[in-house]
């Protein structure tokens, strides 16, 4: 067990989703944070990392808002989100953003460096084998797409799942296939959208886990919202930060 | 301008040329050309065994003689144990075998498409992925292994080569001149279009069958 | 018709819907198996994309030796600006060459011309001979709906259904039945046609050839019995040598359905010669722009990188979907939506680029490593520049990255759109209709936020009332 706080500092980027729908998942990342014996800071400026403009096609928004992340974060030995695709934008999109400039490119790259999405950060860089937080019940976790192919999350949130002894994983049939979130995409064809997250919510319960497990609020809001409307209210939607807090309750 | 002439033009335009940098391009392709360089390949031994399992898994059929001698007796059993016409067309190579001895009615030449059975040899064979190379030629006409609805190949074990780019080195060595067609056919023709299941004999044979020698 | 009205239309379509699914996944599952079993995979896939941008490098030399090669072996070579001088190409070769019926055997580039039709009109018969495209072409001229599996989107009742009322035959929904069929209809056209078109998976410049890769063994039918062979391609299709050639075919079959090798590879080099007992008297390239140039050296060039696999589509979420038709034109999938906008033009596929949830699924088994998504989100930043969003959407945006610049303000915001959404919920833990965003509540409910955001929160904690 490592004293608290003895790590040195990490800098929560709380992502403009969490900070405006769940705020308990900035808070069970903090606590995360904390029980791997860091100091959580959560810089108190930070708004969106600009992937909406991004992903719109507007670049001059998204590299405005950029500059401002890096200038925010970029003191901070490590920047920690309860997000892949936050994660994602920091790390694989803001040095393209700055393609022709220099001085920010590398000001982009030294953060990209050490920017990671939660679970990556408690496993490959802390180092963590045991978590605050227990759980149980059986559990399926899907694969953001983000995370899984922007940044490699795959194994350390199943790592995590399997230090939790109340936690029975299941793995769903296509774990790593989109649940057709994709930010505006959801709200722009909302038919092709609902037809791809039908399947996501089809293979969750044909998993016959009692909660899904993910890393991204985006992806958990668009299988979350479209479980409901099938008039499933029994599986659970749950983020992995949450889930690995103990800041949610289990099966029975 | 012609149009050749515009879209090269066009072309040296979007790549920013100069005369100096239009010389640089060609010594770099004169270069790649000279090195053929390859990528990664396929394991050097245990070809025969690699070629037969590889062949099956293409789903040839495949079978080995002692001699050349041999094989239109091979050819015989095999079609009449198979139930196949005994009428076969040859590729001039292999007219000087004792195909009547076998008691095979062989007509030697370009198969038609009123041709049943069709023999052929091959240049190498790849035991890669299990198969034949043929080169077209006055020796070994291309229709030979494609209009019949059987297709026979004798395989000297020797040809057996571990991946194309040995074949490839091989043509380029023995062959003065550089076929019309180069062939490479991996077992019985065949189409997954409809329902993504696999039917044999879509245009070509509908079996091949490989009769390897040594 | 519009892409929206395209995709419901498809969706609303249970036959369809029910084909789709019955593939779907059996390609990626194929190709996984064949990347399983092949150790190399990634070092080929490297240096296959290697070998494809080093050409696009060098495009304008490595044309002019390949053409060279292919004048020195008896072949003629011809240049098309588009798919319509494309057509007129052939036609001249047609008519200078006597031909009345023409065999084919499948070629993008033909599709992309409108190549059947212009024969037609100009009285000259062509009989498509992939099983797929025969299929189309015997159904009103169909579209196909995937680049290697034209027909995925047909049930064998379909074909049989096709079939019976064409071939004027007892309906059979045997599909080996229905295979042979169409062998035995096409046979007698191979046997007569004067004269075969076929498409090129490359070029080969050192040799001066054209490597066709088929199953069928149609493309050789087609490139072997006719006086006249016409390969018809587009100008980045060059490789450099027969070393590169057998490189791109350890992943060109096995990304496209998981095969190690396909049944056929041919290469063909010039007419028949001295000797031959066979081949073509006559040998013709057609080498087709259609919009390839103006991407050398562009920010989409690496799209001129494909090798025409399938893979991104049947890996796509979205394709899998909503089909092949729905894109409009005749590449589907993810480098569909791609190509569609940058040779049909930015304003003629405005939805494309930005019906994809950029999952990378496509970029991940891309046998040549193009940033398919990168080059969407490209594309959809093409549109912004030109003004070509609606302004609606141009509006909200700036908005948003003028309001999140502005922390306080943003702070502001947050706590009114997050009371705002309480009040929409009423109580309950969800919204079912939300005007600012009908699409989302069409499909889904909007789980409610939390009563107050993370900020306000965070600073209770801090002030010590929170937590
Ligand atoms: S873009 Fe890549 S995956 Fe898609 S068809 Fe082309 S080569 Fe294949």
């Amino acid at each position: 067990m490592v004293a608290p706080g003895s790590r040195g500092e990490v800098a929560l980027f709380v992502t403009c989703l969490v900070d405006l729908m769940r705020p308990s998942i900035a808070f069970s990342a903090l606590k995360l944070i904390e029980a791997a014996g860091y100091v959580a800071v959560v810089p108190e400026a930070q708004t969106c990392c600009g992937q909406p403009g991004y992903n719109s096609g507007d670049t001059a928004a998204a590299r405005a808002l950029a500059r401002k992340f890096i200038a925010e974060f970029e003191r901070f030995p490590y920047i920690v989100a309860p997000s892949g695709s936050c994660a994602g934008t920091v790390r694989t999109h803001y040095p393209d953003l700055f393609a022709n400039e220099p001085e920010w490119r590398a000001r982009a790259e030294a953060l990209a460096a050490k920017t990671f999405e939660l679970t990556q950060f408690l496993v490959d860089v802390a180092g963590v084998t045991e978590v605050p937080g227990d759980f149980s019940g059986s559990v399926t976790y899907h694969d953001s797409c983000s995370g899984l192919r922007e940044l490699g999350v795959k194994q350390q949130p199943r790592t995590l799942l399997d230090r939790m002894p109340g936690v029975k994983r299941i793995e769903m049939r296509e774990c790593e296939e989109c649940c057709g979130f994709g930010g505006l995409f959801s709200v722009k064809y909302p038919d092709i959208s609902g037809a791809i997250v039908q399947r996501k919510c089809d293979a969750i319960r044909g998993s016959g886990a009692y909660a899904v497990a993910l890393g991204d609020l985006g992806c958990m809001m668009n299988i979350e919202g479209r479980l409901r409307r099938n008039g499933d209210e029994l599986t659970q939607v749950i983020h992995i930060a949450e889930l690995l807090a103990g800041d949610v309750g289990g099966q029975g | 301008m012609s149009v050749r002439d515009d879209i090269l033009g066009r072309l040296r335009r979007q790549l920013g040329r100069t005369d100096s940098t239009t010389l640089a391009a060609r010594e770099r392709v004169e270069a790649t050309l000279a090195l053929r360089q390859t990528g990664p390949r396929a394991a050097a031994d245990a070809l025969l065994d690699r070629f037969i399992e590889r062949a099956r898994a293409m789903i040839s059929s495949v079978d080995r003689c002692a001699t050349e001698a041999e094989v239109p007796a091979h050819c015989a059993d095999w079609l009449r144990g198979h139930g196949l016409p005994t009428t076969v067309v040859v590729v001039p190579a292999l007219a000087a075998l004792d195909w009547a001895g076998a008691g095979l009615e062989a007509r030697v030449g370009a198969a038609t498409g009123d041709d049943l059975v069709g023999v052929t040899g091959c240049f190498r064979a790849i035991a890669e992925t299990g198969t034949l190379m043929l080169c077209s030629g006055p020796q070994s006409p291309a229709v030979n292994s494609l209009l019949p609805e059987t297709h026979i190949a004798v395989v000297p074990r020797q040809h057996i080569v571990a991946d194309m780019e040995a074949a490839w080195a091989e043509a380029r060595r023995e062959l003065s001149a550089w076929p019309r067609a180069v062939n490479f056919v991996s077992g019985p023709s065949r189409t997954a279009d409809i329902e993504q299941t696999i039917v044999l004999g879509a245009h070509g044979p509908y079996r091949v069958h490989l009769l390897i020698v040594g | 018709m519009h892409f929206v009205s395209r995709v419901r239309q498809r969706l609303d379509d249970p036959e369809l819907q029910r084909n789709l699914k019955r593939t779907r996944g059996r390609n990626a599952a194929s190709r996984a198996a064949a990347v399983a079993a092949f150790p190399d995979f990634d070092a080929v896939r490297a240096r296959a994309t290697e070998i494809r941008a080093s050409v696009l490098r060098d495009l304008d030399v490595w044309l002019e030796r390949f053409e060279q090669k292919a004048i020195e072996r008896g072949a003629t070579v011809l240049w098309a600006r588009d798919g319509d001088h494309a057509c007129d190409l052939i036609i001249d070769i047609a008519r200078r060459h006597g031909v009345r019926t023409v065999v084919k055997s499948k070629s993008m580039v033909s599709e992309e011309a409108g190549l059947n039709a212009a024969l037609e009109a100009a009285g000259i018969r062509p009989v498509e001979t992939d099983l797929g495209e025969y299929i189309l072409q015997i159904n009103d001229n169909e579209p196909p709906s995937h680049i290697i599996m034209p027909v995925i989107h047909k049930s064998k009742e379909q074909v049989s259904e096709l079939f019976a009322r064409v071939h004027g035959t007892a309906p059979k929904t045997d599909i080996e039945e229905l295979t042979h069929e169409a062998r035995a209809v096409l046979r007698p056209e191979f046997l007569g046609a004067d004269m075969g078109l076929s498409g090129g998976n490359f070029l080969v410049a050192e040799t001066g050839s054209v490597a066709i890769v088929t199953n069928e063994g149609n493309g050789r039918l087609c490139t072997t019995l006719p006086r006249v062979h016409v390969a018809l391609t587009g100008i980045e299709k060059v490789i450099p040598t027969l070393e590169d050639l057998a490189t791109l075919l350890r992943i060109l079959p096995r990304s496209a359905t998981g095969q190690a090798i396909t049944n056929y590879v041919s290469m063909l080099t010039g007419p028949k010669q001295a000797g031959d007992a066979d081949g073509p008297e006559h040998m013709y390239f057609v080498l087709v722009d259609g919009g390839r140039a103006d991407l050398l050296g562009s920010e989409f060039e690496a799209m001129l990188r494909c090798i025409r696999c399938g893979a991104c589509m049947n890996h796509c979420p979205v394709y899998q979907t909503i089909g092949g038709h729905s894109y409009g034109w005749v590449y589907p999938g993810p480098m569909g939506s791609v190509l569609t906008p940058l040779y049909q033009g930015l304003d003629k596929a405005m939805d494309l680029p930005h019906a994809a949830t950029l999952c990378n699924q496509c970029g991940v088994v891309c046998p040549v490593s193009i940033p398919l998504p990168e080059l969407m989100r490209t594309l959809r930043e093409k549109q912004v520049e030109r003004g070509l969003r609606p302004w609606s959407e141009r509006i909200a945006t700036k908005l948003w990255a003028w309001v999140a610049a502005r922390p306080t303000l943003y702070a502001l915001g947050t706590r009114v759109a997050v009371r705002y959404l309480r009040w929409l919920a009423d109580g309950r833990d969800r919204i079912q209709v939300m005007g600012v965003a009908p699409g989302w509540t069409a499909q889904r409910d909007f789980p409610a936020p939390a009563a107050k955001t993370f900020r306000e929160l965070y600073a209770e904690r801090r002030r010590g009332g929170g937590q």
